[in-house]
This record gives structure tokens, sequence and C-alpha cells, in this order.
């Protein structure tokens, strides 16, 4: 089987976030079989012309087989994105690499930390998680963003809210005049002292930038988290998502084959990272 | 695996003979030298081989993983564009001549490929290739195969059993090459040459020429819990010293690498963009954009892409692959512009963490 082979997929409609973000919702082209996929993993998109680019999955799969990426437009891959249409056709490789070990926490203390567009491939932690709710115990979500506009998905934070036994705290870096905004001021880990989730018994799942999540990591095993309970999804560069074109290695790990989800300890203290 | 060893000797009067036989069904790859410069390429005739040849730029691993080909085409039909897949042409070829430390080069560099996730492409190119190595006889000063095991002759039970995707080893025993095979394709291969059984006299003479052959290996790198050491010493100020004060990124030590994988792609597109081609291209760990992604870059320094290179072939390669990604050959030490030399590296930080 050749992994290098796109597939095609039909885009059925866009979701915006703000102007330079959106929700893609995919289906595949051939047939009508279920997409399947794991929260954490990701798909490589790509355009003929434009090349690929990785993508984590922003949705869980749906029963008509679509499947969701929140995209933000940075280059040209993602603006040659933002110009499709619905129908239009959209080239698939994936899903790869490592999931959230969603298997794994059962019974915790769910803290999940997400920076930016790292609440991209947490929200389907919380759509897994909430729809399993017996199997979790006390869910605290933190999200920073740089401004209001940038926290995506705010439509469901109330969803969200309302959730049994479920904490949504929110910061941003600034908040541009005239924007309307009570919520908290500053880095995410300011946030700490409000968190009510036991050490002993919780597991972490952070994404966003690297330097947030290096500060998230070490201010909570100050608080007594076990690094061995504690996730990380990373970003590198990546052209195959296989482990051969080698542009993702990260000591001995390929981000896309080993991750690119890590356990804290895995990939702490390796060269090239801050974590 | 199981596969038949045997051995017999071709008188060197009789080598033309059979390599033209060869040529009747093979394209015939091996070491030619011009100008003063050796290079794998299509011999056009037996007479061209320079079999005491040293090293090549260029090692023979890259003669099947190529440094530009397509991956597939889009090709424009009413509704968009169809993909087409473009596997490499498959001629049937003889990689002949191929010294111990680039057999190994291959053999590694197929881990990489055809490990658990196999690459269709490299899959493709491989399957038509047989190879013949030649025990090396003609050690450079940059050589230091023997720490590594993988040369100058080549230790086939390394691979415990024979290994797959080598077919023969010829040995220049003065008047006549010993040919050893590995399974049935080596076997075919030294059918059609005049032969003899091997006598014990060739292995005596085999062993008296590996010995001399390896006396005369001088760089030495001790490899004796490496991995290990360079993981504790990722913050060194040897890396920044090398890798800032020497290293000009030009990529040459990843180029000549029998071993180095990378590579990049990018889209080809015809002006009317009636066909588009996904292209892959050797790409360097050397070159400042390797790791870049949008707002940053993982290694922005010279001193992180040098500690990258040094560090993957003598230490994460082994918890990837469980083998060595360097094979010895010497090659990015020859080729480098500034002398960076790994053993040297490598050695010093062992010497300073010793003195700790």
């Amino acid at each position: 089987m050749n992994l290098q082979l796109p597939r095609e997929a039909i885009l059925i409609g866009t979701k915006e976030h703000a102007p330079d973000t959106r929700t893609f919702s995919l289906r595949m082209r051939d047939g009508d079989a279920r997409f399947e996929f794991r929260p954490g993993q990701f798909n490589l998109l790509g355009l003929p012309g434009f090349g690929e680019g990785p993508f984590a999955f922003s949705s869980l799969p749906q029963v008509d087989g679509s499947f969701e990426h929140t995209i933000r437009a940075v280059g040209r891959l993602t603006k040659g994105l933002f110009k499709l249409k619905p129908g239009e056709i959209v080239h698939v490789r994936g899903p790869f690499g490592s999931a959230w070990p969603l298997d794994e926490v059962k019974g915790k203390d769910l803290l999940v930390v997400a920076g930016g567009m790292g609440m991209v491939p947490l929200r389907p932690v919380l759509l897994e998680v909430f729809s399993k709710r017996a199997d979790y115990r006390r869910i605290v979500i933190l999200f920073g963003a740089r401004t209001p506009a940038e926290l995506i998905y705010s439509g469901e934070f109330d969803t969200w809210r309302r959730q049994p036994d479920t904490t949504l705290l929110l910061t941003v870096d600034e908040v541009p005049p005239g924007t309307d905004w009570e919520g908290h001021t500053g880095v995410v880990t300011g946030l700490f002292p409000e968190i009510n989730v036991e050490a002993e018994n919780a597991a972490v799942l952070t994404c966003g930038p690297e330097i947030m999540m290096r500060f998230v990591a070490r201010g909570l095993l100050l608080r007594r988290f076990s690094p061995s309970r504690m996730y990380t999804s990373l970003e590198r560069r990546m052209k195959c998502g296989t482990g051969h074109c080698g542009h993702c290695q990260l000591g001995p790990k390929f981000v896309c084959k080993d991750g690119p989800v890590f356990r804290y300890d895995e990939v702490s203290g390796l060269a090239d990272t801050v974590l | 695996m199981g596969e038949q060893v045997s051995a017999k000797t071709v008188k060197k009067e009789d080598v033309a003979g059979w390599i033209e036989k060869l040529q009747g069904d093979y394209a015939v790859i091996g070491p030619v030298s011009e100008r003063g410069f050796t290079s794998y390429r299509r011999i056009g005739g037996p007479a061209e081989i320079d079999w005491g040849y040293g090293s090549t730029m260029i090692p023979p691993s890259k003669t099947v993983y190529v440094p530009e080909q397509a991956l597939l085409r889009f090709v424009k039909s009413e509704d968009g564009y169809r993909i087409e897949e473009v596997l490499p042409r498959t001629e049937k070829r003889i990689l002949l001549g191929v010294h111990p430390c680039d057999l190994h080069g291959l053999l590694v560099l197929e881990r990489a490929f055809l490990g658990n996730i196999k690459d269709a492409y490299y899959s493709a190119a491989r399957a038509n290739v047989l190879v013949v190595g030649l025990n090396c006889q003609s050690v450079g000063d940059d050589c230091f195969c023997a720490s590594l095991g993988t040369g100058p002759f080549f230790g086939y039970w390394m691979w415990q059993g024979p290994p797959q995707g080598c077919n023969a080893l010829l040995t220049d025993l003065g008047d006549r090459f010993l040919v050893e095979t590995f399974g049935e394709e080596g076997e075919m291969l030294v059918a059609r040459a005049r032969s003899a059984p091997e006598t014990p006299a060739d292995v005596g003479e085999k062993l008296k020429r590996e010995a001399a052959s390896r006396e005369q290996i001088r760089k030495k790198l001790n490899t004796e819990n490496l991995p290990g050491l360079l993981r504790r010493n990722l913050k060194h100020p040897l890396w920044r010293e090398t890798g800032n004060g020497r290293c000009l990124s030009c990529t040459n030590c990843t180029l000549v690498c029998p071993t180095c994988f990378c590579y990049d792609t990018w889209d080809r597109a015809e002006l009317d963009l009636s066909v588009i081609e996904r292209i892959r291209r050797w790409d360097s760990c050397q070159d400042e954009r390797f790791a870049e992604v949008h707002g940053g870059n993982f290694r922005s320094t010279r001193e992180a892409r040098l500690r990258q290179f040094v560090c993957h072939k003598l230490s994460y390669w082994v918890e990837q692959y469980g083998c060595f990604g360097c094979v010895g050959c010497g090659r990015c030490i020859t080729w480098c512009p500034t002398r960076i030399d790994l053993t040297e590296i490598a050695e010093q930080i062992r010497v300073e963490e010793e003195r700790r």
C-alpha cells in the first residue's frame, strides 16, 4: 500500500470562528464508510500545486462519515484551502499519529490546558469525555489565547460549562480597546491557583506553543502532578506522515508516527525542545 | 534466513567475460574512475571498472534512493484533478563492487525505508537490484569502518545469517576473485562465470588480506555506550563551538552520507496547470529551513543542526532502528569544507566526561 497517495474528500461546509480561522467539514468521496480516527490524530490535507500540511482533527468521527479540521490561514496551503467552496475537493492522507490516552485516564480528574490553536486537538477530547461523562471525574479546562477573538469554539463554551462537575476558565494576553471581556488576563499558568483537581489523581492533557507547555508542565510538577500522567501534543514540520521524510524528528522520536501526543516524560529534556 | 552460503573463485582473466554475460541481462552499475575521481555509474564494459578504488563521493545506496523523483501526478480532468501514482521504473540492475561500509549503508538505509511502514517508492526502486559487494583493500585516511563493525571486510555474521539484500561478495585474492554468494540470486550470478570451488588456500589468503586491510585503518571511534554518552551531553559547549564556529550549513555531510534518508516534497506545475507533479528530493537537517514551521524554527542555529546530525547517526538511530546510523565510511569528514569530524566530537565529549 502506498501511503503517499492522497484520497479525495468533499468539502461539505465551513464555519467561521474569526476572519482567519475556520472549521472545515469534510467527507471522503469514495463511499460512505465512516472515516475512523481517535482524538489527537491528524490528517495531511493537500491541494494540487499547494502541497500538503498536517492538521489535527477537531471533531470526533461522525455517523455520516464526516470529520472536521479547524484551520488558521497563515500560509500558501491554508490560504488555498480558504478559497474552496462547498462541494470542492480536498486531498486527504491519514489518519496518522498517536491519540490522547483517553482509556488510560478513565477514573481520573482531567486537567485540559490549551493555548490558542492548541484547543483544536483537544476539542474532540472534550466531546468524547462529555459523551462518556461517568467514566471521568472532575474536568477542568484552562484555555488561553492572545485576544478574546482568538478563543475559538466560544459558541460552545456554555455547553461545556453545563456538563456535570466541569469548570472552564478563560484567559487572554491582551484585551483590545473596545472589546468586552470579563475573564482573566495573563498567561494560562496564572489560572493555576483556581484549579480544584487532586494532583495525585489527575491526568493533564495540554496543547499549545511549546513555551506555554513548558511552563504548564513545570508549574504543575511543582503542584505535585505526575510527569507520567501529563500528555502533550507537539507540532513539527511534516511531509510524509510515515516516518520517512525525517522533518519531524525530535531526538529519537518521529513526531508524525510516535506522536504527536507524547507523555511529557518521553520528550522532556530532548534536544531542540523547551519542554 | 537460512539461505545457503557458497564460495567459488573466478580467475581474473575470466572476469571480463563474466561481466559481459551479466551485462546481457542486467544494467551493471559499478565504480568507474575518471580524471582521478571515482563514481558509481552504469558501465559500458568490464574494463571501466576500477577494482582498486578507494571511495566515491555519492554512495551506491543513493543510486537506489535517487536525489529527486516524482511521487504522483495530478492530471486535470472534468471535475478537478485525477491522481496518478508514479512508481519508479524497475530496470534489472546489478550494483557491483560495493565496499562493505556501503553495503551496510544500503542495509541501514533500508531499515528506515523498509521497516514497519514501507516506502512504496524505495521498495519499487530496490525490487530489481542485485548487490555484489567487494571487500575493501584500499583503506583511506577518513575510514573508520572497523570501529563500527562494517568493514573493511564484510562480516555477514553480524546479521545473524546471510544479509538480505547482499547477493554476492567478492574478495580480490591477487590473480583471482573469491566469490561468496548468499542465496539463490547470488548463485545465479556466479553460475554465469567460469569458476572453481573454493580451496583452503583461498580461505587462508582471504584471512591474510583481511588482516592486512584492517592493519591500514588508523581512524577509530569508541562506540562503547556512545548513544547514552551523547544523550547526556546535549548541552556540551562543543556543539556551539563547532556548529556555530566551523559549520557552514553547506549540507555536504548529509548529501554524501549513505544512510541519510530525509526528503522534502514540492509540487511542480505545468504553466497551464494541466499536470502537476508531486516531487520528492533529498533534504538536509543542516539546511536552515529543515525544521521550520509557521512562527518558528526548532533548529534555527548551526549548533542545533550539527548536534542533530551527529546525535542522529551515533545515538538516536540506535533507538529508532537498532543499529548505528553511521557506517564509518568517512565521507562526511572527507567532504566537509571545514573538516568537522564526528569521531573527534564524540571522542572529545568522552574524554571530558571521563575527566569530570
